[in-house]
C-alpha cells in the first residue's frame, strides 16, 4: 500500500533516470559531433542515426519499412513464445504434480536442457529453411525451458497444508489442481514467463542474423554488411523497445492475474 | 452419529537411517457425540498425528480410527480441520475462502451465501468478506478459518492448536469466542494444543500425552467442575484465576513433568 513518502520518492528517482540519460545523450553528441573525438564508422553522430531512421520509415531499408520489420519479428516472438506457454506450463505443472511423469519426462529434459537455443538454429534451418517456422520453432525451444522449470517449481512449492486443507473441504483432485495447485503456481510461472520473454528476443535475433528475409534482425544484419551504423544503433534501439514493450505487457498481464499479490 | 474412535492405534515411522521410531504406542480414545476433547502434550507426542488420523490426512500402522462409526479412509468435508497455521488460499478473499468446501460439494449459489453470511457475522468478520486473508490480522485469519470449518456443517470439528500461533490477548479472545460457539452449535470436538490451561478452560475431558513413545497418561473429566462453578456465565480471566482452575492446572503439569522426568 502506497505511503506519503512514496510517490515522492518515485517521482526523485524518475528525475534523477532522466538526467542521467540527457547526459549520456549529450557525451554522445559531444564526443561525436561536437568534438569529432570517435570516428564516424565507429560510433555514428545523433544526426546519422536520426537519418538512418527517417530512412528506413519513410522509403525502408533491407526490404521493408522498420514497421514492417518490426511486426515481422513481434509475430514471430508471439507465436514461438504462445507455443511455448501452452506446452510449457501444462508440461511443468503436470511434472510438478505426478511424481511418476517427473521421472517420466525428466531425463528427456535434463538430457536437451544443456544444448543454448542458439545451437539450434543451424538444425532448424535445416529443417525448416529460412523461413518463420524455423524461427518460431527455436524461439519456442528457448521459451520452453523457462516455463517447463518454473511451473514444476511453482507446483513444488505450493504449500502442502494448503493441499491438505482443500482436501478436508471435499475438494476432488480436479479441484484441488485448479483452485490450490495453478494459483499457488502463478507467481513462479510469472517468473518463468519473464524469462522466457527476454530469451525469446535474443534468441530471435540470433536467428534473424543468420538468415532471415525480413525482421528487425535482418535490418542489423544488412547494416552490418553495407557498414552502414547510423543503421545498425536504429536496429538495435528497435529491438530494445519492441522487448521492453512485450515485457511491459506481460506485467500488466501478471499483475491482473496475481491481483491478490498486489496489498502485500 | 459422529463420535471419534481410536481403536489400538499405533503409529510407527521410517527413520532415513534405517529402523522404526515408535510415535505413538497403542492408544485407545472415544470422544462422544457432542463431546469437547482436548489432547494435550509436549511436541512429539503424537498428539497431531492422531488429529490427523480422524481427519484422514495419515492412517494408523496398526489399529482403527472410525468417525461416526465408520472408519476414516481420507479426508471428507463431514470432518472439518482448523490447521495451526490457518491454511487459507491467499489468492480467494474471506468469502470465498469460506465458501471453498460449499462450492466444492454444489451447494446452490443462494444457500452457500446466506451460510457464509451466517457466519462471517457469528465470527466478527462482517465488512472484510471481500478482503484477502493477507489483509487480515492473525486472529481475523483464524476466524475465517473456523467459519469455514463451521459452514460445512460438519459432524466433527478437527482442531490443531488452532491459536497457536496468535498473540496472548487474541488467543484469549478467541478462546472465549470457540466456547461460545461451540455452546451455541454443539459439536464433537478433538482439540490439540500444547497450552494446559486452554485445554482445562475450553474441554469436556483433557486427554494428558507423554512422548518417547507417544501414549496417553491420564484422562480427566472437567465437567463436574465447569459445571459446579457455572464456568461459562464467567469471563474467561477470572475463570482461571479460581483456585479449582489453577489446581486443575497444576495437577495436569505435573503430570506432564513426571512423566518428562521418566524418561530423563
Amino acid at each position: 500500500m502506497a505511503t506519503g513518502a512514496a510517490p515522492a520518492r518515485f517521482h526523485r528517482a524518475f528525475f534523477v533516470g532522466a538526467l542521467t540519460i540527457v547526459a549520456v545523450l549529450a557525451l554522445w553528441w559531444v564526443a561525436t559531433t561536437g568534438t569529432r573525438w570517435l570516428n564516424p564508422l565507429r560510433l555514428p553522430a545523433p544526426s546519422e542515426v536520426w537519418a538512418a531512421l527517417q530512412q528506413i520509415l519513410d522509403r525502408g531499408y533491407a526490404g521493408a519499412t522498420l514497421w514492417q520489420h518490426a511486426m515481422h519479428s513481434l509475430g514471430l516472438v508471439a507465436r514461438g513464445f504462445a507455443v511455448a506457454i501452452v506446452t510449457g506450463i501444462p508440461l511443468g505443472l503436470l511434472m510438478g504434480w505426478s511424481r511418476r511423469a517427473e521421472a517420466l519426462i525428466n531425463p528427456i529434459f535434463l538430457l536437451l536442457r544443456p544444448i543454448p537455443a542458439l545451437a539450434w538454429i543451424p538444425l532448424a534451418i535445416v529443417w525448416f529453411g529460412l523461413g518463420d517456422t524455423g524461427k518460431v520453432f527455436v524461439i519456442w525451444l528457448t521459451a520452453f525451458v523457462p516455463a517447463v522449470i518454473n511451473a514444476f517449481t511453482g507446483v513444488r512449492n505450493v504449500d502442502p497444508v494448503l493441499i491438505a486443507a482443500a482436501r478436508t473441504q471435499g475438494a476432488s483432485t480436479a479441484q484441488v489442481i485448479r483452485h490450490v495447485v495453478i494459483p499457488g503456481s502463478m507467481p513462479l510461472i510469472f517468473t518463468g514467463l519473464r524469462l522466457s520473454l527476454q530469451a525469446s528476443w535474443t534468441t530471435l535475433v540470433a536467428a534473424e542474423l543468420v538468415g532471415a528475409f525480413f525482421g528487425l534482425g535482418r535490418v542489423l544484419n544488412i547494416a552490418g554488411q553495407d557498414i552502414f551504423p547510423g543503421m545498425i544503433i536504429v536496429g538495435m534501439v528497435a529491438v530494445a523497445v519492441c522487448g521492453a514493450a512485450t515485457t511491459w505487457l506481460l506485467g500488466l498481464l501478471e499483475r491482473r492475474v496475481l491481483n491478490w499479490r498486489q496489498a502485500i | 452419529m459422529s463420535e471419534i474412535v481410536f481403536r489400538g492405534v499405533t503409529k510407527t515411522f521410517r527413520l532415513p537411517k534405517g529402523g522404526d521410531f515408535l510415535a505413538i504406542d497403542t492408544t485407545d480414545l472415544r470422544i462422544e457425540e457432542r463431546e469437547f476433547v482436548a489432547i494435550v502434550g509436549p511436541s512429539g507426542c503424537g498428539k497431531t498425528t492422531l488429529m490427523r488420523m480422524a481427519a484422514g490426512l495419515e492412517f494408523p500402522s496398526t489399529g482403527s480410527v472410525e468417525v461416526g462409526g465408520r472408519a476414516v479412509r481420507g479426508p471428507g468435508p463431514e470432518r472439518a480441520v482448523v490447521f495451526q497455521q490457518f491454511a487459507l488460499m491467499p489468492w480467494k478473499s474471506v468469502r470465498e475462502n469460506i465458501g471453498f468446501g460449499l462450492m466444492c460439494k454444489g451447494t446452490p449459489r443462494a444457500e452457500a451465501e446466506a451460510a457464509i453470511a451466517h457466519y462471517v457475522e457469528l465470527m466478527g468478520l462482517a465488512g472484510h468478506e471481500d478482503s484477502f486473508p493477507h489483509q487480515l490480522s492473525g486472529g481475523m485469519q483464524q476466524r475465517v478459518a473456523i467459519a469455514r470449518a463451521y459452514v460445512m456443517n460438519p459432524a466433527a470439528l478437527l482442531m490443531d492448536e488452532p491459536f497457536g500461533a496468535l498473540d496472548a490477548q487474541t488467543r484469549i479472545v478467541m478462546q472465549e469466542e470457540l466456547v461460545r460457539l461451540a455452546r451455541r452449535n454443539p459439536r464433537t470436538v478433538l482439540f490439540i494444543t500444547h497450552s494446559v490451561e486452554e485445554a482445562v478452560y475450553l474441554a469436556d475431558r483433557v486427554v494428558v500425552m507423554g512422548r518417547k513413545p507417544g501414549r496417553i497418561i491420564e484422562t480427566i473429566d472437567i465437567r463436574p467442575l465447569r459445571e459446579s462453578e457455572a464456568w461459562e456465565s464467567q469471563p474467561i480471566e477470572e475463570v482461571m484465576d479460581r483456585p479449582s482452575f489453577t489446581q486443575m492446572r497444576s495437577r495436569i503439569w505435573k503430570l506432564l513433568k513426571a512423566r518428562e522426568a521418566q524418561n530423563a
